[in-house]
């Protein structure tokens, strides 16, 4: 009897224990099985992070290795409102300052706001970002002025172990920093060459899931090249521990962020800085619209200066208008005036129309065609070829212009690049306006070759102008000069780009004879003429079109150069819109041209050409008027 | 003959024990051993976590030194501090510039090229 009741008692106690075994199991394989998916992904959340790596945006130098833009990695500086408790007044008292933000607008930031949730629940908000782009220097300075913040029972109340614990939480997590490093893109010369440069902005993107603000190039190179600059994330897959601290032995995937390459232009800052500085003084005294200025090198066609002015500061582009913001030299259109002329010329000379010798009866002044009256800003008689560009004959080109014949005129027009962009790396580039034959009126081949009735670049008028400097050959504009990484070694080098042969050499030498005449004393641009170097150029003047009229006293005024003027070495353009105290191009923009090639030969150490220069032994230079002139090596060598 | 119980030796018997003894150690140094290896691999974690923020800081003040020498190099920041500093420096002129030619004839060495300019120089007026 006693056994069948312990045989009783002992089978109870295994379907006890295998009911309980058996729901364990169940539990096991629900746990395991069932609901493994949803399970590992919560175990997941709780312990895995996906860190992003942030790559360095790339340098942009000039040519000689200067920097022009560069990034700084920065913070965002954000706080957990719940964590402050009732002291945003004083935490906002300690860091406004530091944040140069102020008090009250921090205050009110820092106050939690409540808000209901997909579930219906009331949350209050963890998260606000009190500034961007902050220093790593001012996070430090904030850091240590949180961590010496003191707090009295009677400010928090709260018992002694909760306020320990409220405290230490403020101090460490309360004021804290985006995991993710920000960049900050810095201008060292500030306006220097902005134009070329262009300037960064802010974009959103959404990266598997999570929203970053990434530095994306608006303008210039900055948007050009943004994807060689931005370079590439990188990420990391790991896992921490109950405190966030990471633990590098689970780490499963590392790739480092590939940072991005380092641009080095064609630009020169010392030949920037000069043109700038010349376009500068030249807006003092004649107060024009704007003014641009191109330095390019026109056997390669690098571009060693370019700047329009009004101009910004790209440290903060939204400080300055549109206007000062947009790159004249290839974004507005104008007629370019008697500087067209050498197109014409050159065709005529080229296509053996015309030699330099051919005379052409300029009709004092007044030539009437197809209904319309031509004029010349002086009344010229019988002029040659040369001596047509000497003056700048309108009516001397028109008749060339005339005889050369509107296809051909136009098969040069499109030869010498006009009405195509020049593909500068450059964003906003337009074509310029040319319109083919069919749809000339009958004054349109007379006008053309007076820089009338056609509209262009600054900068497609400048490479025009180089082709004849360089026998020729047109050259695509060059801006960049190659790509580096971060160790200077070169990853992509460009090299100069021919676009086509426009004219032969012989009749390029022919074209540069006449332009050589026009800085002479007869000539329209004596005042662009060099001490040291041979000057070849052209002038130009022409009036500004407004509602399709042409305007009185509103003028475009230019002169393009090149020196020496046999072996052309720079090739540089000023543009003048509307300026005062005078508005030929002789008069405005050829002291300008001057000025920028005379420093910028002797900076460049080209050989001067003219035959009577000799080196002197015993050189005469102005000197400073408060002090005597030295050279560096008569500076004493021990500085006492 | 089997002995009785009774009558076996009362001695230990050492080499079982050893055998246990050894087996209890084995375990015992592998589960230490196991626990030494997992705080090894975290401690070399952290260190390898240390000197990783240590590497980005290095870069970091690398990167600033050099923004700083690239500014104090900066030759639009050199001609404003010498402007400052009124030095009264000025770029060389074209007429103060010497270009030093190769010699045309291969049998004319070097050094007496250079001894050719030096008499040049010194028959005119000194250079300053």
């Amino acid at each position: 009897m006693a056994k069948r009741l312990q045989y009783r008692r002992l089978l109870c106690l295994v379907l006890l224990l295998g009911t309980a075994f058996a729901g364990l199991g169940y539990r096991l394989v629900d746990l395991q099985v069932l609901r493994h998916v949803e399970l590992r992904a919560m175990a997941q959340l709780n312990t895995q992070r996906e860190i992003l790596l942030e790559p360095r945006r790339g340098d942009i130098l000039d040519a000689r290795g200067n920097q022009l833009a560069t990034s700084v990695f920065v913070k965002t500086v954000a706080a957990d409102p719940v964590l402050l408790g009732d002291c945003q007044a004083k935490v906002a008292r300690v860091i406004a300052p530091l944040l140069e933000l102020n008090e009250g607008e921090l205050y009110n930031r820092l106050l939690p706001r409540t808000r209901v949730n997909d579930k219906g629940q009331t949350v209050t908000n963890r998260y606000v970002v009190l500034k961007r782009k902050v220093a790593v220097e001012t996070w430090e300075k904030i850091t240590e002025a949180m961590g010496r913040l003191t707090f009295t029972t009677n400010e928090v109340k709260l018992s002694p172990k909760s306020f320990g614990q409220f405290c230490r939480d403020l101090r460490a997590k309360a004021v804290f920093t985006d995991p993710i490093n920000d960049q900050k893109r810095v201008y060292p010369n500030t306006n220097l060459a902005a134009h070329v440069l262009g300037f960064v902005g802010m974009d959103e993107r959404d990266v598997n899931g999570t929203k970053i603000l990434e530095t994306t190039g608006k303008d210039g190179i900055e948007s050009t090249l943004n994807s060689k600059l931005a370079g590439v994330r990188g990420w990391r897959m790991t896992e921490t521990d109950s405190k966030q601290r990471e633990l590098v032995a689970l780490r499963d995937q590392d790739v480092e962020a590939r940072d991005g390459l380092n641009v080095v232009l064609t630009i020169d800052s010392v030949i920037q800085n000069m043109l700038e500085t010349a376009l500068a003084g030249a807006m003092k005294e004649h107060t024009p619209i704007s003014i641009s200025g191109i330095a390019v090198r026109p056997r390669t066609g690098e571009i060693l200066a370019l700047a329009t002015l009004p101009t910004f500061d790209p440290n903060n582009p939204g400080s300055a208008s549109p206007d000062a913001r947009r790159n004249r030299v290839i974004s507005d259109l104008i007629e370019p005036g008697s500087t067209f002329k050498i197109v014409v010329v050159s065709g005529a000379l080229n296509d053996s129309v015309v030699t330099l010798n051919d005379q052409f009866d300029c009709e004092n002044g007044a030539f009437s065609f197809a209904g319309r009256v031509l004029h010349d800003h002086e009344r010229y008689g019988v002029l040659s070829v040369e001596r047509i560009i000497t003056k700048s004959s309108n009516i001397g080109a028109a008749k060339i212009g005339i005889k050369l014949g509107p296809d051909r005129l136009f098969n040069h027009i499109c030869d010498f690049g006009f009405g195509q962009r020049t593909g500068i790396p450059l964003p906003g580039e337009v074509r310029g306006i040319s319109y083919a034959p069919k749809d000339w009126s009958k004054v349109t081949i007379a006008q053309i070759p007076m820089g009338h009735g056609i509209c262009v670049t600054r900068l497609q008028m400048t490479m025009a102008m180089c082709a004849i400097a360089n026998n020729g050959a047109l050259m695509r504009p060059m801006l960049v000069d190659r790509l580096e990484d971060r160790e200077g070694r070169t990853v992509v080098k460009y090299a100069p780009q021919k676009v086509r042969n426009v004219i032969t050499p012989q009749a390029a030498g022919l074209m540069r004879t006449a332009l050589k005449t026009v800085v002479t004393s007869e000539g329209t641009a004596a005042k662009a003429a060099l001490e040291n170097y041979s000057v070849a150029g052209k002038t130009g003047t022409a009036q500004k079109v407004e509602n399709g009229q042409y305007v009185k006293g509103k003028y475009i005024s230019s002169f393009i150069g090149f020196f020496p003027a046999d072996n052309p070495e720079l090739c540089i353009s000023i543009v003048m819109d509307e300026p005062k105290n005078g508005y030929y191009g002789g008069l405005t923009a050829a002291p300008v041209f001057k000025e920028v090639a005379e420093r910028a030969g002797n900076y460049l150490n080209i050989r001067p050409d003219l035959k009577d220069f000799q080196p002197s032994t015993s050189a005469t230079i102005a000197a400073a008027p408060d002090r005597p002139i030295r050279t560096v090596a008569a500076r004493p060598l021990n500085h006492q | 003959m089997a002995r009785n119980r009774k009558y076996q030796p009362a001695g230990i018997r050492f080499g079982p024990a050893l055998k246990a003894v050894l087996l209890c150690l084995l375990f015992a140094g592998s589960g230490v051993g196991y626990v030494w290896q997992k705080t090894q691999i975290y401690e070399l974690g952290k260190q390898i976590r240390q000197r990783e923020l240590h590497l980005v800081e290095l870069r970091e003040s690398n990167k600033k030194l050099s923004n700083r020498l690239a500014e104090l190099r900066s030759p639009l920041k050199l001609e404003q501090r010498a402007r400052e500093l009124n030095l009264g420096l000025v770029q060389a002129q074209p007429a103060q510039i010497w270009r030093l030619t190769e010699p045309a004839d291969p049998t004319v060495s070097r050094p007496a090229a250079i001894s050719q300019l030096a008499a040049r120089q010194t028959a005119g007026p000194r250079m300053r």
